[in-house]
C-alpha cells in the first residue's frame, strides 16, 4: 500500500512537473469585422516560442504554464497582448492606421510611411511573386501610379522600358536607377545583336520582398546625379525569428501570341501582283520607256510570270494557287513554361536567414527562342554583439537565353510574313526547306524565296546568350547608442556574359558567307559600391523628432568586352571558332567610370504632425567635363498630418489625412563614359594596315542634366481604412539636356554632345484602394490607379532629332511621329496623295493635295506617348477561394507600323506578301480608296506618312489568378502548413483597335528615348496560362 | 563609444575624399585624347591610313555615290528591285531632302576630308623621307572627295555659269572645336574645281610612282584627267590621261589580257589594271557594288535586255552577265572581298581617245589606236577611220565602264537625257541634306528642292 501511495504521489509529481512545463493553447485570430487573419505571429513574450495562424486564423501553440499571455501581431493590425485563459482564445485585432504605420525603404535607411514627405509607390511580394514572366518589371505593370512599363516585344528576356513620371531625357538614359538591398545594380543593355536585353531578368522575382518606387524629386534627391528618372528600391526577403518555413512553388503552363496579322492567301497574292505589274507597266509607258501601253503590259506580264514561277519553286502551281502557305504560322511555336522554387527561411532573435533556389524553363512563342534561368540566393543577418550586426545578401543567377535576330533582320522569324504564300514550305525540287538548296549551284538559293527564309536560321543557326551574374551586399551596422548607428555596405555586381552565334551553310544568303560564320563575344561588367553612413534619431522634449543621415558613397564601374568572329567551317557539325578556317575579326575594348558622393538627409518632426525633410548630395563623376567634375543637388519637402489636429478629432470618418509638398533638383549622368573628351580611335584599319582617325569632338563643359521637380500630394484614409486615397500632382523641369547636337557635317563630325535642351513633365496620379466587402467568409477589395503625364520638349536649340519617323522637336512631346500627311489615293489615277501642309503667304496652311511627296511637308501625325495609363485590380475571396483580376490600360497613344512600307504598301515596294487591307487598292478612275494603285516597285505611297499610323490605346486583362487554399483542418492531417493551388493567366485578353500583332510594341532594333511606338515585324506579347501550386512546410 | 564614433566618422570621410577623388580621372582605353594623337611621324602615317578607311566607307568610296550615279542615270537598262528606300528614291529621281544616303555620303566625304586636314596640319612631325608622299596622298584624297561631292550635290560644270553656281563647301583645316566658323558657305562650282585641281597638281608632283595600293603619281594624273574631262577641258584631259598612261604603264600598270580578269571574283587585291582602288579585305573595307549588283548578295540591281542589246555580237564583255532565278546580273562585282575599282587604266585610254578625237590631236597615241586597244581586248573588230566617230567612242566608253559609276556624269557632260529628263534637270542633282541645312544656316538648298 505504501508502495502504491508512493507510486501515485510520484506519478502525480511527474505529471505536475510535466504540466508545470508546457501547456497547449489554441485559438483563432480575426480582424475587427470577424475575418480570419492568416499569418498572424503568435508569440510568448520573453521566449523563442512562436507560431503562425493558418488560413482560417486558427493556431495552436505550446506555451510554458507560467506564461500568462500571448503577444499577437499581424501586418496592418495593431499588436495585441491576450491573457491566456482556459479554452480556445478568440483574438480580435484592430486595424492600425494602416498604410501609415508601414515601414518604407527610402534610400540609405527606412522611414515610417507616416513620416514620408515624398511620393513613394510600393509593390509587395504578393503582386510580383510567381508571375509567369522573365522579369519583375512586367509584374509591376499596371500596379503603380505614374510608372509606365512596356515590353518591346514578346521575345524572351528582351528590353523593357520603364518610365517613372515620363521621360526626362532626350539622349541620355531614361531608365530609373535600380537599387537592390542598398546597392545600385547593372541594368543596362549588353546585347550585341541590335536588340536590347534586360539585365534585370537575372533577378528572381520570388526573392523580392517589396519594391519601393521613389517618384518625386525630393525623395530621389538622396541619389543626386543618378536620380532624375526615379529610383526603384528592391528589398529581398529575410527570415523571421522563430518561424522556420519551407516553401515549395511550382507552376507550369503554355504561352501563345496575343495577336496575329492578316495576310493575303495565294490566290489573292497572285492576282494582286499581276495588278501591281499592270500598274507599273502603265507608269513605264507614261515615262516613255515603252512605245505602247500594250508592249509595257506584255513586258510586265512576262516579268511577273517569271517571278511568280520563281517564287512558286520554279513551277506553275501559282497559276492555280495550288500551294497556299501560311508563313506567319511558321514563325510561332508551341511554348510551354515551368518554374520551380524552393525557399527556406527562419532564424532566431540573433540570426535570421533566407535561402532560395529557382529554375525557370521557358520556351518563347517565336521559333528558336527560349530561356532558362537558375538562381540561388542566400541572405543572412547576425547580431554579433549588442552593438554589431553583420550580414550578407548574395544572389547567383545563370541565364541561358536562346535568342533570335533583331526585328530588322531578314532572319528574324516574323519577317517570314514577307514570303509569298505561293512558295511551298518544302521545295519539291529538293525536298528541303525552301531556299535551302539551289540544284544548279549546289548552294542555298540566292533569290528564292523572295527573301531569305528565316526558317533556314531555325534549321541552321543559333544565337545563345549565357549570363553568369553574382550580386550582393555585405554589411555591418554598429549601434553606438539607441539614437545613433553607423552602417557600412560593400556591394558587388558582377556580370559575365557570353554571346555565341553560329550561322551555318544554309544561312549563306543572309549571312553572305558560304560555309558558315561564327561569333563569340564576352562581356564582363563589374560594379563596386561602398556606402558608409551615420544615422542619428532622437526625440527632444517629446515634441521634436530629429532623424539625420550623413554619409559617403563611392561607385566604380568597369566593363570589358571581347569578341572574335570566324568563317569557313568544315561542316555544320563544327560550330566553334577553333574550326573556322578564316578568323575574320577580333576585338577587345573596355570602358569605366567612377562616382564619388557625399550625402545627407535631415528629417524633422514637430508634435508628430508637422514633417520636414531636407536632402543634399554632392556627386563627382568621371564622365563629366574637366570644368564640371562635381555637382550638388538639394531637396526639401514638408508634410502635415491634418487629422492629428484637434479640429478634426470629431470627424470620425476621416481616419487620416496627410498633405505634403516637395521640391528638389536631380541629376542624370547617364551618358557615355568619355563623352566629354576629344577622341581619336585606332579602329580605322585599311587594307591590312593599322589606322587611326578622329572620332569625337571635345566638350570640357559637359555636365549632368538637371531636373527640378515639385510634388504636391495628399494621402487619406477614410471610413476606418475601408478607403485609402493618394493623389499627387507633379511638375518637373529638366534643363541642360545632353544632346547630340547636330553640327555641320563639313566639320568631319555629325554631332557633339552638349548641354543644350530643356523639357518638362507634369502630371497627376491617383491611387484608390477600397475594401468593398469584408465579412466572415467573403471579402472584396479593389485598387485603382490612374496617372496622366504630359511631356513637352521646350528647347532643343531649334534642332529636330530622330532619324526615323519619331522626332524630338521643340513644343512637342518626346518622340512624336513626324511625316507627310497621307490623303489616300487620287480617284483620277490612283497616285498616292499627300496634303501639302505647306505654309501659305497669308499664314494659313495649304490643305491641297499633291502626288509629289517632296511638295508636301512633314507634320505631326501622331504621338507614341500615352495620354494616361491606369490599372484596375479586384481581389475577391470566398472561404478558401480567391480571385484576383488586374486590368491594365494605356490610352491616347499612336503606333507607327514601320513595316507598313513593305507589308501594307499597295505591292509597290517589292514582292512582299501584303496585308489583306491592301486588296482595297485603287483600280479604275473614280475609285475612292485610301489604298493607292498597286504599282510594282513604283513606291506609290510607300514613303513614311500617316498612312501607317494607328491608334494604340488598349485595355488588357493583364493578370488573373484563381487560387484555392486547402483548409487547415485538412492540412493538419497531412502535416502541411500551407497548400495552395492556382491558375494564373497573363495578358489573357486585349481590347484594342490596333490591327497589328500587339499594341504594346517598340521595334527592338531601333528602340531609344526618341524611337517609341514603332512596330516593325515585332513579335507579339505572350499570352500565358499556368497552373501552379505552393506548398508550405 | 564616442571615441569609436569619431574615429569611424573621420576615417570614412578621409577614405572617401582622398582615396577616391583621384579615381574620378578615368581614361579611355581603345581611344586616345586628340591632344596626343598626332605627336610622331608614325602617328601621322596611321592617321593617313585611317583617312583611307573613312574614304572607303560604304556610303563613299565603298560605292554608294557611284551606284547612285548609275541609278540616277537609269532609264530602263537597269531594274532596281531593292528595299533600300533611299536608293529607290534615287532610282525614281524623286529624292527627298532627308534621303539618308544623301546625308550619309555628305557626312562620310567631309569626315575623310577632316581626316586628311588633320594629317596635313601635322606634316611638320613627319619624317623628311615620307613627308612628300604623305602630303600627296592627303591632297589626293581631299581632291577625290571634293570631286565626287561637287558632281553629286551641285549643278554640272557645263550647266550655266560655273562661277555663279553654288558648289560645295571647301574645308582645308582640321576641326578641333565647333564654332560659328564651322558654318561654311558653299563655294562656287568653279572654285571647287580649282581647289580639286590645285590639290591634284600638288599630289601628282609629290607622290611616288609606286606606292603599294595607296595613291600614286599616276593615280593623281588619272583623277585629274577625269576632272578635266568633266569640265570639258579636253586639252588638259588628254595631257593628264597621257601622263597617267605613261607613268602607270612604266610602273607595272597594264590592261589585263581578258576583260573578265579586270574583275576577279575569287581573289582580293588590285589587278595590274587598277590605277586606284579601295582595298577590301575580310576585316576592313566595303564593296557596296557587290552588295547591290551581285546575285550572291542582295542582287537588288538586275540588268535589263535594254542594256545587253547595246553590245555587238561577240563582245567579250557580254560574257560577264549571268542569269540567276530568271534575272540577269552583271558579274563585275561578284566577290564580297573584291576591291572597289575606282580608276582602271582602260578609262585613261578612253579619255585620251575622246579628248584627242575632239581636239583632232594624237597626243600619246591616235584615238583610233586607243579605241581599238579597248575593242581588241573584248574580241571586237577594229574600228576604221570611217567608223571612228564621237558617238562610237562614247558608246565604247559606256560599255567598257558600265555600272562603274560614270553613267550620270557622262550624261551630264555630254548633255544627254535620262528618259524624259534632260541632263540638266534639277532632279538629277542631289539635294543638300536636310540635316546640313539645319546645322548650318549659311548653306543654300539646290534648285528643285
Amino acid at each position: 500500500m505504501r508502495k502504491l501511495v508512493t507510486l501515485v504521489v510520484f506519478l502525480c509529481l511527474i505529471s505536475s512537473q510535466l504540466l508545470a512545463q508546457t501547456q497547449t493553447v489554441t485559438g483563432k485570430v480575426s480582424d475587427a469585422s470577424g475575418i480570419p487573419l492568416s499569418g498572424a505571429v503568435i508569440k510568448v513574450p520573453g521566449t523563442q516560442t512562436v507560431t503562425l495562424s493558418t488560413e482560417d486564423g486558427s493556431f495552436s501553440i505550446k506555451v510554458p504554464t507560467k506564461a500568462k499571455s500571448l503577444l499577437i501581431s499581424h501586418i496592418g493590425q495593431d499588436d495585441i497582448t491576450v491573457p491566456i485563459t482556459s479554452g480556445p482564445l478568440r483574438v480580435t485585432m484592430n486595424a492600425t492606421t494602416k498604410d501609415l504605420q508601414e515601414v518604407v525603404v527610402v534610400g540609405y535607411g527606412t522611414k515610417l510611411k507616416r513620416d514620408v514627405t515624398g511620393s513613394v509607390s510600393t509593390v509587395g511580394a504578393k503582386e510580383i511573386s510567381n508571375t509567369p514572366a522573365t522579369s519583375f518589371e512586367s509584374a509591376i505593370q499596371g500596379r503603380a501610379a505614374g510608372v509606365s512599363v512596356s515590353q518591346q516585344n514578346g521575345k524572351l528576356g528582351q528590353g523593357i522600358n520603364i518610365r517613372i513620371r515620363g521621360a526626362s531625357s532626350v539622349t541620355a538614359g531614361n531608365e530609373p536607377l535600380y537599387v537592390v538591398d542598398g546597392i545600385p545594380i547593372t541594368s543596362e543593355n549588353l546585347s550585341s545583336n541590335g536588340a536590347s536585353t534586360n539585365a534585370l531578368a537575372d533577378i528572381n522575382m520570388n526573392d523580392i520582398d517589396n519594391i519601393q518606387i521613389l517618384k518625386d524629386a525630393s525623395s530621389t534627391a538622396i541619389y543626386g546625379a543618378s536620380a532624375s528618372n526615379g529610383v526603384v528600391l528592391i528589398t529581398t526577403k529575410k527570415g523571421k525569428a522563430g518561424v522556420s518555413r519551407i516553401d515549395l512553388n511550382y507552376f507550369t503552363g503554355l504561352q501563345k501570341p496575343t495577336g496575329k496579322r492578316e495576310f493575303m492567301n495565294a490566290q489573292q497574292y497572285v492576282d494582286y501582283f499581276k495588278q501591281a505589274g499592270a500598274g507599273a507597266a502603265n507608269q513605264d509607258f507614261l515615262a516613255g520607256f515603252y512605245p505602247s501601253l500594250a508592249s509595257a503590259l506584255a513586258a510586265y506580264d512576262t516579268r511577273i510570270a517569271t517571278r511568280l514561277t520563281r517564287y512558286s519553286a520554279g513551277n506553275t502551281d501559282w497559276q492555280t494557287a495550288k500551294v497556299n502557305t501560311d508563313w506567319q504560322e511558321e514563325s510561332f511555336q508551341r511554348a510551354p513554361l515551368s518554374q520551380y522554387d524552393l525557399n527556406f527561411s527562419g532564424g532566431t532573435e540573433k540570426t535570421k536567414f533566407y535561402i532560395s533556389g529557382q529554375y525557370l524553363d521557358q520556351a518563347g512563342i517565336i521559333v528558336r527562342n527560349s530561356l532558362k534561368r537558375y538562381s540561388a540566393r542566400f541572405n543572412v543577418d547576425h547580431q554579433m554583439k549588442d552593438w554589431l550586426n553583420i550580414g550578407v545578401n548574395v544572389n547567383f543567377a545563370r541565364t541561358d537565353n536562346f535568342r533570335v535576330s533583331n526585328d530588322n533582320a531578314f532572319s528574324t522569324p516574323l519577317q517570314i510574313v514577307a514570303l509569298s504564300p505561293i512558295t511551298p514550305l518544302i521545295d519539291p525540287r529538293t525536298n528541303l526547306a525552301s531556299g535551302a538548296l539551289d540544284l544548279v549551284s549546289g548552294n542555298p538559293n540566292t533569290n528564292y524565296p523572295v527573301y531569305y527564309n528565316p526558317l533556314l536560321s531555325v534549321l541552321d543557326a543559333s544565337y545563345k546568350t549565357f549570363v553568369n551574374r553574382t550580386f550582393g551586399t555585405t554589411y555591418g551596422k554598429v549601434t553606438f547608442s539607441p539614437n545613433l548607428y553607423f552602417r557600412t555596405e560593400f556591394g558587388i555586381d558582377q556580370l559575365n556574359q557570353v554571346e555565341e552565334s553560329y550561322n551555318g551553310k544554309l544561312t549563306s544568303r543572309n549571312s553572305g558567307v558560304p560555309n558558315g560564320s561564327g561569333a563569340y563575344r564576352n562581356t564582363q561588367v563589374l560594379n563596386l559600391t561602398t556606402n558608409n553612413y551615420f544615422n542619428f534619431r532622437k526625440n527632444f522634449a517629446t515634441k521634436h523628432d530629429v532623424d539625420v543621415l550623413l554619409g559617403t558613397s563611392y561607385t566604380s564601374r568597369q566593363s570589358d568586352f571581347g569578341s572574335a568572329t570566324g568563317e569557313q567551317f568544315p561542316s555544320d557539325s563544327y560550330q566553334k571558332l577553333v574550326n573556322a578556317a578564316t578568323k575574320t575579326g577580333a576585338s577587345s575594348s573596355s570602358t569605366s567610370s567612377t562616382v564619388l558622393s557625399y550625402f545627407s538627409r535631415i528629417g524633422y518632426k514637430f508634435k508628430e504632425k508637422y514633417l520636414l525633410t531636407l536632402t543634399g548630395r554632392v556627386d563627382g563623376s568621371s564622365r563629366f567635363g574637366a570644368n564640371h567634375k562635381y555637382g550638388a543637388f538639394y531637396g526639401i519637402s514638408a508634410g502635415w498630418i491634418v487629422t492629428d489636429e484637434p479640429f478634426l478629432n470629431n470627424v470620425k470618418w476621416l481616419k487620416t489625412l496627410k498633405l505634403k509638398a516637395g521640391y528638389a533638383g536631380n541629376g542624370n549622368d547617364r551618358i557615355g563614359d568619355f563623352s566629354a573628351r576629344g577622341l581619336y580611335s585606332g579602329n580605322a584599319a585599311y587594307g591590312g594596315q593599322a589606322g587611326q582617325h578622329p572620332t569625337q569632338l571635345a566638350n570640357p563643359d559637359l555636365k549632368w542634366e538637371i531636373t527640378y521637380g515639385s510634388d504636391f500630394g495628399l494621402e487619406a484614409a477614410l471610413f476606418n481604412n475601408r478607403i485609402t486615397l493618394e493623389v499627387d500632382y507633379y511638375d518637373k523641369q529638366t534643363s541642360d539636356l545632353l544632346l547630340n547636337k547636330e553640327v555641320p557635317g563639313t566639320s568631319g563630325f555629325s554631332i557633339q554632345t552638349q548641354n543644350v535642351g530643356k523639357l518638362k513633365n507634369s502630371g497627376i496620379e491617383v491611387t484608390l484602394n477600397t475594401v468593398n466587402v469584408r465579412s466572415k467568409n467573403f471579402s472584396w477589395t479593389t485598387n485603382f490607379n490612374f496617372s496622366a503625364n504630359r511631356n513637352k520638349i521646350t528647347f532643343l536649340n531649334g534642332q529636330v532629332l530622330g532619324g526615323g519617323v519619331n522626332k524630338a522637336k521643340e513644343g512637342e512631346p518626346l518622340g512624336v511621329f513626324y511625316a507627310r500627311e497621307f490623303a489616300g489615293a487620287d480617284p483620277k489615277n490612283g497616285d498616292a496623295l499627300y496634303y501639302k501642309n505647306t505654309p501659305k503667304t497669308d499664314g494659313s496652311v495649304d490643305r491641297t493635295t499633291t502626288n509629289d511627296y517632296n511638295a508636301a511637308t512633314d507634320i505631326k501625325i501622331g504621338d507614341p506617348n500615352a495620354k494616361f495609363i491606369y490599372g484596375f485590380g479586384n481581389t475577391v475571396s470566398y472561404k478558401g477561394l480567391d480571385l484576383d483580376v488586374l486590368l491594365q490600360g494605356v490610352a491616347g497613344n499612336d503606333i507607327y507600323n514601320g513595316g507598313g512600307q513593305y507589308m501594307s504598301a499597295s505591292g509597290s515596294n517589292g514582292y512582299d506578301n501584303q496585308t489583306t487591307d491592301q486588296l482595297a487598292a485603287w483600280k479604275k478612275p473614280g475609285d475612292i480608296t485610301a489604298v493607292p494603285e498597286a504599282r510594282l516597285f513604283y513606291s506609290n505611297g510607300t514613303d513614311p506618312s500617316s498612312r501607317f499610323i494607328s491608334k494604340g490605346s488598349f485595355l488588357r486583362v493583364k493578370a488573373v489568378t484563381l487560387g484555392y487554399n486547402v483548409s487547415s483542418s485538412v492540412l493538419k492531417r497531412l502535416k502541411i502548413e500551407r497548400f495552395r493551388v492556382y491558375v494564373r493567366a497573363q495578358n489573357l485578353f486585349t481590347i484594342t483597335k490596333y490591327k497589328g500583332w500587339d499594341p504594346e510594341v517598340n521595334a527592338d532594333y531601333q528602340a531609344s528615348n526618341i524611337n517609341q511606338g514603332v512596330d516593325f515585324y515585332s513579335a507579339p506579347q505572350l499570352k500565358t496560362i499556368v497552373f501552379g501550386l505552393s506548398i508550405g512546410l | 563609444m564616442k571615441n569609436i564614433f569619431y574615429k569611424t566618422f573621420v576615417y570614412t570621410l578621409l577614405l572617401a575624399t582622398f582615396a577616391c577623388s583621384k579615381k574620378l580621372d578615368t581614361k579611355p582605353t581603345q581611344s586616345i585624347d586628340q591632344s596626343v594623337a598626332l605627336k610622331t611621324s608614325s602617328d601621322v602615317l596611321v592617321a593617313l591610313t585611317g583617312a583611307y578607311a573613312d574614304l572607303g566607307t560604304a556610303t563613299f568610296y565603298g560605292g554608294y555615290p557611284f551606284i547612285a550615279s548609275e541609278l540616277l542615270a537609269n532609264s530602263g537598262e537597269l531594274n532596281w528591285s531593292g528595299t533600300f528606300q533611299s536608293f529607290t528614291q534615287i532610282n525614281n529621281k524623286t529624292i527627298p531632302v532627308d534621303n539618308s544616303f544623301v546625308s550619309n555620303t555628305w557626312l562620310a566625304g567631309y569626315s575623310a576630308i577632316n581626316d586628311v586636314n588633320n594629317v596635313l596640319s601635322a606634316l611638320s612631325v613627319v619624317d623628311a623621307s615620307k613627308v612628300d608622299r604623305v602630303e600627296g596622298e592627303a591632297k589626293f584624297i581631299r581632291a577625290a572627295v571634293l570631286f565626287d561631292l561637287v558632281r553629286l550635290y551641285a549643278k554640272s560644270w557645263n550647266d550655266g555659269d560655273a562661277t555663279a553656281n553654288d558648289g560645295v563647301p571647301i574645308i582645308l583645316t582640321p576641326t578641333l572645336a565647333i564654332t560659328a566658323d564651322n558654318q561654311v558657305k558653299r563655294a562656287k562650282v568653279s572654285e571647287v574645281y580649282a581647289q580639286i585641281l590645285k590639290d591634284l597638281t600638288d599630289a601628282e608632283a609629290k607622290l611616288p610612282a609606286k606606292n603599294s595600293f595607296y595613291a600614286t603619281k599616276a593615280g593623281a594624273s588619272a583623277m585629274a584627267a577625269r576632272v578635266y574631262l568633266q569640265k570639258g577641258d579636253y586639252t588638259n584631259a588628254v595631257q593628264a590621261a597621257n601622263r597617267a598612261i605613261t607613268v602607270g604603264t612604266s610602273n607595272g600598270i597594264s590592261l589585263k589580257a581578258a576583260y573578265a580578269d579586270a574583275f576577279p571574283n575569287t581573289v582580293s587585291g588590285n589587278t595590274t589594271e587598277d590605277i586606284f582602288a579601295m582595298q577590301v579585305t575580310n576585316s576592313s573595307g566595303n564593296n557596296s557594288f557587290q552588295t547591290f549588283f551581285s546575285a550572291n548578295s542582295r542582287g537588288d540591281i538586275q540588268i535589263n535586255p535594254a542594256h545587253t542589246a547595246l553590245y555587238e555580237t561577240g563582245d567579250a564583255r557580254l560574257g560577264l552577265f549571268y542569269n540567276s532565278g530568271g534575272s540577269r546580273y552583271t558579274g563585275k562585282f561578284d566577290y564580297i572581298y573584291g576591291n572597289v575599282r575606282i580608276i582602271r587604266l582602260a578609262e585613261m585610254y578612253l579619255i585620251r581617245a575622246e579628248s584627242n578625237f575632239r581636239l583632232n590631236t594624237a597626243t600619246g597615241d591616235a584615238p583610233l589606236n586607243d579605241i581599238n586597244l579597248i575593242r581588241a581586248r573584248v574580241k571586237l573588230p577594229a574600228l576604221t577611220p570611217v567608223t571612228l566617230t564621237l558617238a562610237a567612242i562614247l558608246k565604247e566608253r559606256k560599255l567598257e565602264l558600265a555600272f562603274e559609276g560614270a553613267a550620270l556624269h557622262d550624261i551630264k557632260r555630254t548633255q544627254g537625257n535620262v528618259a524624259a529628263l534632260p541632263w540638266n534637270s534639277t532632279k538629277l542633282v542631289y539635294p543638300i541634306p536636310a540635316r546640313e541645312l539645319r546645322a548650318n544656316p549659311n548653306l543654300t538648298q539646290n534648285a528643285g528642292y
